[in-house]
């Protein structure tokens, strides 16, 4: 069977059902995002003060705000007054909408 | 069921790393036609993950990355990504025949520009491997910023089938159709290049690798490190604090007949030393510490490189870690053995590193039927006369090189792999004489 082109991703779906833990994760990612950024919308922060403000562990909150930064949402800041923490912010003033 | 391919070639290398690349490279050269056989989606191993290579300080990716552009663009060399040799029969002299199963990378690479749309596009999130689990990545992905092709790939085991990727690709190279490949591979000659696998620290629990998440493995480390890390700047995954006082403990499941590896690594202590050198210029005002039973700098200019690390501050303590426990500021208790003065002692870091060891990757030898390939008593492949042919295994015509023999540094196993290429030449020379 023939299939368009640009529409691959849909016959497959139609054959091979996403698995539910892949759905739960694109979830978590999501919301995990959006607390993050919304936090970030508020001032600049270190991953100590997200961690605390979140109630997320500090491990947990690294990991997603460098994914953040990677894929674009996120920059780094100053380092605070003891130079041990950097604060992040997001990337343009939020003013990049990808 | 759809039929097999029949593939011809002079040579098959299985493993497309230095090692591989490398007598790949040199068998082509000589004009024999060689298939590359690779499990990940790039070339260049783990040598092209690394940040700097020992004792020149010279940049790992910039000697890697034309070595394996090289290997892509040559005519007489060609490279089967996300491909494994389940079976290989040796059905006489000078005659192999490899069955090779080749996963579906979904895009199809010739016509991928490698824009990051799709990477752009993709919703999804989930551990980014290369970066050792440091950061995430996309489920449509380019492996990293230097692999070799530089083309886009999805996970599929991640992908949500949105379709994201597909409707914003410029060149529509998406293709979720693709499936499994089977081919089988006709050959003169097998050259086996399989590698290494890292030592797995959850063995050690007394360690506390993977619950306390400032004790990090030195190839997390090596990622932090490298221009193309993971984060900002080096910084403990567990709070993303920049680490001011670094311990790392050697023989980490090197030496240890406890986890099953009595024998050294030959490279921890010589790449804890780069690292603990380029830390130092990280991060000028850290304090690193090596824990050591001996340290093995034996090869050229390893023992002034040594030198060099203590004159730059480094400190070496003789010293045997019983265990690591964390305070509630995330910081680092060792308990450990200090050799010299026969005291048992506690010391303070806020990170620490364990130089994980080197152990075999013996899954290659189940693939050989009738004879089995023969592995030493650590699990590497055996060398029948490591002196006179080095390359040699029990199997005629099967040939060895790089780390599948045993621990060794880059330039060995670029040394192992001219071996491989000259014995194979040698053995395929025989097949015309």
């Amino acid at each position: 069977m023939e299939v368009e082109k640009g529409k691959t991703a849909k016959y497959r779906k139609e054959k091979n059902p996403v698995a539910k833990e892949v759905m739960e994760n694109l979830k978590y990612f999501t919301k995990t995002k959006k607390i993050l950024m919304d936090a970030l919308k508020e001032g600049d922060k270190t991953v100590p003060q997200l961690s605390k403000a979140l109630n997320i562990p500090g491990d947990e909150v690294l990991y997603q705000l460098m994914s953040l930064m990677k894929y674009g949402f996120v920059e780094t800041g100053d380092l605070d007054d003891m130079d041990e923490y950097f604060y992040y912010k997001i990337k343009d003033n939020g003013k990049d909408k990808s | 069921m759809s039929e097999k391919k029949i593939l011809e070639y002079d040579v098959l290398v299985v493993g497309g790393g230095i090692s591989g690349g490398e007598a790949a490279l040199n068998l082509a050269n000589l004009n024999y036609k060689v298939l590359v056989v690779e499990k990940d989606l790039s070339l260049g191993g783990k040598m092209i993950a690394l940040s700097k290579v020992f004792p020149t300080l010279d940049c790992a990716a910039c000697i890697t990355t034309p070595k394996v552009s090289e290997i892509s663009r040559h005519p007489n060399i060609t490279i089967m990504f996300s491909a494994e040799a389940k079976k290989i029969d040796k059905i006489g002299e000078h005659n192999f025949e490899a069955h090779v199963h080749q996963k579906p990378r979904y895009v199809n690479i010739e016509d991928c520009t490698a824009c990051q749309l799709c990477e752009k596009a993709c919703p999804v999130s989930v551990i980014d491997e290369y970066q050792q689990g440091l950061v995430g990545r996309k489920a449509a992905f380019i492996p990293f910023s230097i692999a070799s092709p530089r083309a886009a790939a999805i996970d599929i085991i991640n992908c949500t089938l949105c379709g994201a990727c597909e409707r914003v690709c410029p060149t529509g190279c998406i293709d979720f159709t693709q499936t499994d490949n089977d081919f089988i591979v006709k050959t003169k000659a097998v050259v086996v290049a399989t590698g290494f696998n890292l030592f797995d620290p959850l063995k050690i629990p007394r360690y506390g690798y993977g619950k306390y998440k400032n004790v990090i493995t030195s190839m997390q480390m090596e990622r932090q490190l490298a221009p193309t890390r993971p984060f900002n700047t080096i910084l403990r995954p567990g709070d993303g604090k920049m680490p001011d006082n670094i311990a790392y403990v050697l023989c980490t499941g090197s030496r240890d007949k406890s986890v099953g590896n009595p024998i050294c690594s030959q490279v921890c202590c010589m790449y804890s030393i780069k690292q603990g050198q380029l830390l130092m210029g990280s991060l000028p005002m850290a304090d690193v510490t090596i824990y050591y039973l001996h340290i093995r700098a034996f090869g050229k200019g390893f023992n002034e490189f040594y030198d060099q690390s203590k004159d730059m501050g480094v400190e070496f303590i003789k010293g045997k870690i019983g265990n690591i426990t964390e305070k509630e500021n995330g910081n680092l208790i060792l308990r450990y053995e200090d050799i010299e003065e026969g005291k048992v002692k506690e010391a303070e870091h806020d990170m620490v590193v364990l130089s994980v060891g080197v152990m075999s990757n013996s899954e290659i030898s189940d693939s050989f039927q009738g004879e089995s390939l023969r592995l030493d008593d650590y699990g590497f492949i055996n060398q029948n006369d490591i002196l006179a042919s080095p390359a040699e295994t029990n199997i005629d015509g099967v040939f060895v090189a790089g780390t599948a023999t045993g621990p060794m540094d880059i330039p060995d196993s670029i040394l192992s792999a001219g071996a491989a290429s000259a014995e194979t030449t040698s053995y395929l020379r025989r097949a015309s004489l």
